[in-house]
């Protein structure tokens, strides 16, 4: 029996050294972590970081659809990877960006339950989706007919999230503005449903390069322009 | 710790006899259950593969739940849930009874009742995630309601696996394979309470929970896969070749290094991201680090196989067994390559990640557990295998579908790797990484074809064999040996007669 014991006690010493250090204690660490406030003289702006709230309720969406096998959202260091040099990964979206896209820190995550890093890149990055659609429909149309936007796309079509209705009286502001073969049969149009619109929300609340207060102000003062 | 002499081989075969009556039940229960859920997962499999590259096959509007986002959870949760640690319990329940000597005394309505519980919780789950409950948490995808049922289910299984690990009051000389799966017992539930009170029960941990939930997947890895496979392949190897396992030193040496590495690692996963930037860190080394143990472990394996390879030829279970214990290497070489920073960071997020799930809980794993259900079932059901043909259907399928499944991930990992982070190709789209990826997938949706036919035959031997319907002959299945043609009484050591004690 004592060996017994002394076995049960090594295992639990073993397995718990790190358990507590690298479980219990940054879990308690962080529920103490908080928003900061931007410094106006060093920061040049005012405000909380971080700033953006992400959108709950698509998050939900985003994770029942299972999006995170296919996207991250983590910019890694620029010594990792090229993740900071992407085109449209950050905020600049038509050329190169003036300075590397700043990798994530823990804060740019603070309001999300579990943040979705990510499985596999088997698409681009979201975590600065928020910029690169200029419009809800682009994206809409992007999620209804992936194909639309790219030919060589593999994400799956997200249709079960819209409606095909009978088009009654003028055309509805929120229809789909598809085109070719994607088109709906004549007479009908394609409306998002609550979800879509939640989803959508979601992904362009998705913004994480926001400047880290008391770093690299230069960087805030160059995506001001 | 010296053995009283067994001379008594009759009473000594009517003891092993009445354990393995003993816990019979709860055992085949298990087995069964495990094998349709290896079939249903590897099925699932395939589909996501296949969806993966084609994304509008089966793509009815009444089909909307089967998308790659909700088919690919699906398929490693059964994996994982449905089979791995099903069978892995029942494996482990068999050999913790064997090797300390001890019935299973009571409790058997409720480990049977477990073991249903247990799988009604992971079809919940999996129709969970199937029909939009999933929390897309990596391996904790199944809703939230599941893990409490799943924890209790696992715990009456453990309960009385420590019960007969304290109990075993002659311990029968060296008993490493008992040693990892009560290691098992307790790591499992610790790790599984601790992730899921994490992720599902406190309100809001950020990216620190996506730390955790790759913490949880290497730890359910390294501290319940690989003990109850290297456990398996501890008690088997001695088994059925008739030595004693060459080093107990380097026994111990494995033990005891993999207890103190295993509940490191994990966070590596998100190098280069927003978790503070030591526990990455301290990841990456126990993934380089965990080369010790594995190679210990593995060396010993092959000391105690030395001079008897002829028995891989035809003894299905050491067969099985001795491709776990070499796949065992392999897959803690694919984690040093994840891990650490110089070639992690290229293989990070790419298909990689999924070969060494892969390798990991099929090649290394499961072939071990295979080994140890064609030993274990027929001296539980009192009769033999069927046919020698389908154990090396199941054989040479598995083996060929998991080389090019692992093969096909790695290399499309590097290719991957190439086209995220190469510097020319800052301003392309993602068609490059799309269409590049293509032939990877294909050839894994080929693979999981190969395994699927190869587990459904499983799946209908194992039937059989729990129906009773198995050969009745006194003679073990032996596959044939072709280099050797050696008449087959003459080649089945240590199966009828004693086999060493301290096996």
């Amino acid at each position: 029996m004592s060996d017994f014991r002394k076995f049960v006690f090594l295992i639990g010493v073993l397995f718990g050294l790190p358990w507590l250090l690298l479980i219990v204690v940054p879990v308690l660490k962080y529920q103490h972590l908080s928003p900061i406030a931007y410094d106006k003289e060093k920061d040049g702006m005012e405000g909380f970081y971080p700033t953006a709230v992400i959108h709950r309720q698509g998050q939900l969406v985003y994770a029942r659809e299972g999006c995170v096998q296919c996207h991250t959202q983590m910019i890694r260091a620029a010594h990792l990877g090229l993740d900071a040099w992407r085109k449209g990964w950050g905020q600049e979206q038509a050329e190169r960006a003036p300075e590397p896209i700043r990798s994530n820190t823990l804060r740019d995550y603070l309001s999300e339950p579990v943040a979705f890093l990510g499985i596999q890149r088997t698409g681009p990055d979201l975590a600065n989706a928020g910029w690169r659609f200029p419009d809800r429909m682009k994206l809409h149309q992007s999620l209804y007919a992936p194909r639309s936007v790219n030919e060589w796309s593999t994400m799956p079509s997200y249709k079960h999230l819209y409606v095909v209705r009978k088009a009654q009286g003028p055309k509805s502001k929120k229809a789909l503005d598809l085109s070719g073969k994607f088109q709906p049969a004549k007479g009908y149009e394609v409306v998002p449903t609550a979800e879509a619109e939640a989803l959508v929300d979601y992904i362009l609340s998705l913004k994480k390069d926001y400047p880290v207060p008391g770093m690299a102000p230069a960087v805030a003062d160059a995506k001001k322009k | 710790m010296a053995l009283p002499v067994e001379t008594d081989i009759d009473s000594d075969s009517l003891r092993r006899a009445a354990i393995d009556r003993s816990v019979k039940g709860p055992v085949l229960f298990l087995f069964t259950n495990g094998a349709f859920w290896l079939m249903a997962s590897t099925i699932v499999g395939l589909l996501a593969s296949v969806k993966h590259v084609f994304p509008y096959f089966l793509d009815e509007p009444w089909l909307w739940f089967l998308q790659y986002g909700r088919l690919q959870p699906a398929h490693i949760t059964a994996l994982v849930y449905g089979w791995g640690i099903q069978a892995g319990l029942g494996v482990a329940l068999w050999i913790m009874a064997r090797r300390t000597g001890q019935e299973l005394k009571r409790g058997h309505t409720a480990l049977i009742a477990a073991g249903v519980f247990w799988n009604i919780a992971v079809t919940l789950g999996i129709l969970g995630i199937l029909f939009g409950g999933s929390t897309s948490i990596e391996w904790l995808e199944m809703p939230a309601y599941v893990w409490p049922v799943l924890l209790i289910c696992f715990l009456v299984f453990a309960w009385p696996m420590v019960g007969m690990f304290a109990r075993a009051r002659h311990p029968e000389g060296f008993m490493i394979s008992a040693w990892y799966m009560l290691g098992a017992c307790f790591w499992f539930p610790w790790v599984f309470i601790t992730a899921n009170v994490c992720l599902h029960c406190l309100p809001s941990l950020g990216a620190l929970g996506a730390g955790i939930s790759a913490w949880y997947v290497h730890a359910v890895m390294l501290l319940f896969f690989a003990p109850v496979g290297i456990g398996s392949a501890y008690y088997f190897i001695p088994k059925v070749t008739g030595q004693p396992i060459a080093s107990y030193q380097l026994a111990k040496l494995g033990f005891w290094l993999l207890a103190a590495l295993g509940g490191w690692s994990g966070m590596q996963r998100y190098m280069g991201g927003p978790l503070p930037a030591w526990m990455p860190a301290v990841g990456a080394a126990t993934g380089v680090l965990m080369l010790i143990p594995v190679g210990v472990v593995a060396w010993n394996y092959h000391l105690t196989t030395l001079g008897k390879h002829s028995l891989v030829q035809t003894s299905p279970s050491l067969r099985f067994t001795f491709i776990g214990a070499l796949v065992y290497p392999i897959s803690a070489l694919m984690f040093a390559l994840l891990s650490n920073y110089w070639t992690g960071a290229h293989l990070q997020f790419t298909h990689a990640w999924y070969g060494f799930q892969i390798v990991t809980i099929y090649g290394f794993f499961s072939m071990c557990i295979f080994g140890a259900i064609y030993y274990i079932v027929p001296r539980l059901a009192g009769c033999e295998w069927l046919s020698v043909r389908l154990i090396r259907n199941h054989f040479w399928f598995s083996v060929y579908g998991i080389g090019t499944i692992v093969v096909a991930s790695l290399v499309c990992g590097m290719q991957q790797g190439s086209d995220i982070n190469d510097p020319e190709k800052w301003n392309l789209s993602f068609s490059n990484v799309v269409e590049n990826m293509r032939g990877y997938i294909v050839a894994r949706a080929i693979a999981w074809a190969l395994i699927t036919w190869s587990n459904v035959w499983f799946l209908i031997h194992l039937m059989l064999m729990v129906a009773g319907l198995g050969r009745r002959s006194t003679a073990p299945t032996l596959l044939p040996d072709y280099d050797h043609e050696v008449p087959m009484q003459i080649n089945t050591p240590a199966i009828q007669s004693n086999p060493p004690a301290r096996a």
